[in-house]
């Protein structure tokens, strides 16, 4: 324990940290370093601004069921100051005869911008941000003013911006394949998918440091921890690369060299070649569709509410929910990858031709994933040299 | 005439705008509901594998992603021709989820979202006047429903017991939906064949744990009655009157006790419950009672009397009495909660899903007519400048559309539910409502109803779990996917907030053609109809009073009470009601659109 108190957290290496925080939890994490934060709070209080653009309020959601800490224990220890969150605050929007009426304390567009206008805080984004129709981001306004604007003002004067879930970091379910795309326009904070000179951060010309949350939801011990390693100075915001994947995830948590599969609950029925061809059995889901090969993510470890169960477990094939390019990389879910043309952006055929059969199936799954894995390799080597 | 606008109406899913019109008298004159987002979910499914919809259409909503999920298999067991088959262990299992679904979002809108407005400084000022028992009170609504990072006049307030505790208690319940989901949000469980999980016997044993987690919750704070004997008296009452005399019986015992000592607090028997029907309701509260202040919530949120409206249900959770498969169409006549058309006049019809169209002559949609959605096509507006906020009732205002049955706008909900269930305390209250010159369904009784199926649920859950689950029995049978070939599938069930129903259709490349979604924020904040009659919560706004316990202080059209407690107690999803917009372009007009 002592030990670990010395230690970078968001610096260790994959194993070093799930024993240190996995295993022991982010409370105890919170106990290692609470005399740091008892200093940090005399001087003053972390500031965050919570906003919310087209989403589903679900990653907000999942941040309640955040048991180590649970929220309110890590507003209290980690000294943190909830200056603004839609579905939280007692504020809400209120206009008489078109002016924003009464004070901070009753509404919430006074309170955000009074927020805003002091600077310092960490801007969280859950939801993604209407662009269209044309640029104008009328597809998603409130407070009397478009979800862009909101975000321009809010991401200018942030200190750092984390994007939490799909929908805010890269478009999510929003920016999914249909013929509405282009109309609608959705853009995650600093991404669009893959492509990082499409996020909305590039069409406002605006350059602040930004980290991925990924997961539809996104866990809230990755969320809580991310926060808790900012606040404790555990990650320097000014070199994220340092900690950051390719696409702009914690690497602890979405381990590059490593996918969901490697800690699946259901990885022994694979090593034993029991790959099940219908649900609701215990075996392996390969074959019913499962993208655990393809995901980074510590789910294995972590699991979820409470450590109580994950998809897998539960007897659903994973969806990739965590991968830049969700849903469509991981769609049609309940089909095995080696059946779909292109994944990960990736001809399949050129993956594997492998056909099906149970020991084939695992060969060609390996195959495939080198290859995706390899390409992450170059892509993050590529990012390095530039 | 003064505009007040509340936009965001925070503290709801979504972002939802809601305008109105108040005279001189601080009475609410006219209003519009406006959904604030266009997401476009639906088409987004469009040429899609049909089986991805449940996962797709969770992502619509965080707050009640497995209501989504539900219809959505719903839909894809008549899709797939496979719901005659679903096992009853799997029926079952989905009676669990959802119940689970229902009692979180129940117990997280009515601590997290609403109660926080019961703390509104309005009160403390209202409360102020009342010597003794006002500040009494006062202290006691702080100490339970005071939300997260609240301020008074500068000073910060400790977040309430009950409302810190209700957070807990939908971490609960989500751990005990992990058990059998995956995780939640977005469940992993629900596909079209059953279910994915197993139950096993010790997640018998979990789960009926996670229940005893949610009665200590109950009966340490909701009620200060044992839950069981609250049952008894209510909702097993042999008659609606009996069910409100033991109501207004227990309140008179309490107050008899309380004036004097004023002690108002848990240990002298004032439950969450007991001070919200005792102080939160006129009637109950200074009428009957003769308590010395209320805040008046029952003069809010209600209709007026030859108002043109109706309450629907779909129903949920299916009759496992009967072993294998359900009627997609049909199972709501069988339903523990059952399927109804309650009118104006409270007569209940059998339901139809035949009489549900939609229209959007109100929405930002470049369509000229209210067009039936079975021929017709809709076409949002993609030129910026035609999407505003400030035409009045005549413009196009919303992108949620506008539903009907049978041409009428209907409430959706928890109080539409008990209503087709005949609960006795809900059938009872509405009663003494009505009889002495309130509206009988109103921001208070729409409260109760919630929190009194969120014990009614509670108790119905255990049985499922205990009784009904067989750890041994069958949990999915594998469908055709040959089937979904130029089939279509009808999916009706009920989220916490309402009445959904999802419609899919596919083609011959076995790849979903069409997918339509009518949820229950659409019924409840639906903008106007071609016919000018507004959407449930624009009704129940227009005619009340615009600030508090009946402008009691004055008016102030700067905290306008009366807006945030009737639109939140409709416990709006804005992501959800703007997900039934979808754009159609001309080379998709010869599309078939299902009756929605």
């Amino acid at each position: 324990m002592e030990k670990s108190e010395n230690r970078d957290f968001f610096s260790m290496d994959r194993r070093t940290f799930l024993k240190v925080v996995g295993a022991i939890g982010a409370s105890a994490f919170l106990g290692i370093h609470s005399s740091k934060i008892t200093k940090a709070l005399e001087l003053s209080k972390t500031k965050i601004i919570w906003i919310h653009g087209a989403e589903c309020t679900g990653c907000s959601s999942s941040l309640l069921n955040g048991g180590n800490p649970d929220l309110s224990q890590a507003i209290d220890k980690l000294s943190v100051d909830l200056a603004f969150h839609e579905t939280l605050l007692a504020q809400q929007g209120i206009f008489v005869d078109g002016s924003p009426a009464s004070t901070s304390e009753l509404n919430s567009e006074i309170l955000l911008d009074e927020a805003i206008e002091e600077g310092n805080y960490i801007l969280v984004v859950e939801g993604s941000i209407a662009n269209g129709p044309d640029g104008s981001g009328k597809y998603c306004m409130y407070g009397e003013r478009t979800f862009k604007e909101i975000f321009e003002k809010a991401a200018t004067n942030a200190t750092a911006i984390m994007a939490v879930g799909m929908c805010a970091a890269y478009g999510g379910v929003n920016s999914a394949d249909s013929d509405i795309k282009d109309i609608t326009d959705f853009r995650g904070v600093a991404y669009l998918n893959e492509d990082s000179s499409k996020g909305m951060l590039s069409i406002l010309g605006i350059d602040k440091p930004v980290i991925n949350i990924a997961g539809c939801p996104a866990h809230p011990d990755w969320v809580l921890l991310t926060l808790a390693a900012v606040i404790l100075g555990k990650i320097d915001i000014n070199n994220l690369d340092a900690v950051l994947d390719t696409y702009g995830r914690p690497v602890v948590f979405f381990p590059t060299d490593n996918s969901m599969h490697d800690n699946c609950p259901r990885r022994g029925y694979y090593d034993r070649g029991i790959l099940d061809d219908d649900l609701s059995g215990e075996g392996c889901l390969l074959k019913v569709g499962c993208k655990g090969p393809y995901t980074r993510s510590d789910c294995g470890l972590r699991r979820w509410n409470g450590s109580v169960s994950m998809c897998t477990q539960a007897g659903s094939p994973c969806i990739s929910c965590c991968e830049p390019g969700f849903p469509d990389v991981a769609s049609p879910f309940y089909e095995m990858i080696e059946d779909k043309p292109l994944a990960y952006g990736m001809n399949v055929g050129t993956m594997s031709t492998i056909g099906v059969g149970v020991a084939a199936a695992g060969v060609a799954a390996h195959a495939a994933r080198r290859i995706v894995f390899d390409k992450y390799a170059e892509d993050r080597k590529r990012k390095e040299e530039e | 005439m003064t505009r007040v606008v509340v936009d965001p109406l925070t503290r709801i899913e979504g972002h939802l705008r809601v305008s109105t019109e108040v005279n001189a008298n601080g009475e609410i004159t006219d209003a519009q509901s406006s959904g604030m987002l266009f997401r476009g979910m639906e088409r987004i499914l469009v040429n899609r594998d049909p089986r991805d919809a449940s996962r797709f259409t969770q992502r619509v909503c965080g707050i009640c992603p497995t209501a989504q999920g539900m219809a959505s298999v719903n839909a894809l067991d008549d899709l797939y021709e496979v719901a005659d088959q679903i096992p009853k262990d799997a029926l079952v299992t989905r009676n669990i989820i959802q119940s689970i679904n229902t009692m979180a979002s129940h117990a997280t809108h009515i601590y997290v979202l609403w109660g926080p407005d019961l703390v509104n400084p309005a009160y403390r000022d209202l409360l102020a006047t009342v010597e003794g028992t006002g500040s009494v009170v006062w202290k006691e609504l702080l100490s339970r429903f005071a939300p997260i990072s609240y301020k008074l006049n500068g000073e910060s307030i400790t977040p309430g017991t009950a409302y810190i505790n209700a957070i807990k208690e939908k971490k609960n319940l989500e751990e005990a939906m992990a058990v059998i989901g995956g995780k939640m949000p977005h469940q992993m469980a629900t596909v079209t064949g059953g279910v994915t999980y197993r139950p096993n016997l010790a997640d018998i044993g979990t789960l009926t744990g996670h229940y005893y987690k949610l009665m200590d919750f109950v009966n340490s704070s909701t009620l200060g009655v044992n839950a069981q004997t609250w049952l008894d008296n209510t909702y097993r009452a042999s008659s609606p009157q009996k069910a409100v005399n033991f109501l207004l019986e227990h309140l008179q015992n309490l107050v008899d006790k309380s004036l004097s000592s004023n002690d108002f607090s848990f240990s002298a028997g004032w439950g969450d419950l007991e001070l919200l029907s005792a102080f939160g309701s006129e009637l109950i509260g200074e009428k009957t009672l003769g308590l010395p202040a209320s805040l008046k919530i029952d003069k809010t949120g209600g209709y007026a009397e030859d108002a043109n409206i109706g309450f629907l249900t779909y129903g949920a959770f299916y009759d496992v009495e009967n072993g294998d498969g359900y009627d997609p169409v049909g199972f709501g006549q069988s339903a523990f909660q059952q399927a109804a058309f309650i009118n104006s006049s409270f007569e209940k019809k059998a339901f139809d899903h035949k009489y549900v169209t939609e229209e959007t002559s109100h929405g930002f949609y470049s369509s000229d007519d209210a067009l039936h959605p079975y021929d017709g096509v809709t076409e949002p507006l993609t030129t910026a400048s035609e999407i505003t906020y400030e035409g009045g009732s005549d413009s196009r205002y919303s992108w949620i559309k506008a539903p009907r049955y049978n041409g009428t706008p209907c409430e959706v909900g928890p109080i539409s539910r008990l209503i087709a269930m005949e609960e006795p305390l809900t059938m009872g209250m509405m009663q003494v409502f009505a009889d002495n010159g309130y509206s009988a369904v109103n921001s208070f009784t729409r409260m109760v109803a919630k929190a009194q199926e969120l014990l009614i649920l509670a108790e119905q859950f255990l049985k499922w779990v205990t009784v009904d689950l067989d750890p041994n029995g069958k949990y999915f049978v594998n469908p055709d996917l040959d089937n979904a070939k130029d089939s279509k599938g009808i999916g009706l069930w009920e989220a916490p907030r309402g009445a959904l129903g999802h419609w899919v259709k596919a083609g011959s490349d076995l790849k979903i053609t069409n997918y339509q979604m009518v949820v229950p924020t659409t019924w409840n904040c639906s903008p106007r109809d071609a016919n000018g009659v507004a959407g449930p919560l624009e009704q129940a706004l227009i005619g009340t009073k615009i600030s508090a316990a009946e402008n009691a202080l004055g008016v102030d059209n700067t905290n306008p009470t009366g807006i945030l407690h009737t639109a939140r107690s409709f416990d709006p999803c804005i992501a959800c009601a703007v997900h039934t917009i979808d754009l159609t372009d001309k080379a998709r007009t010869s599309r078939t659109f299902n009756i929605v």
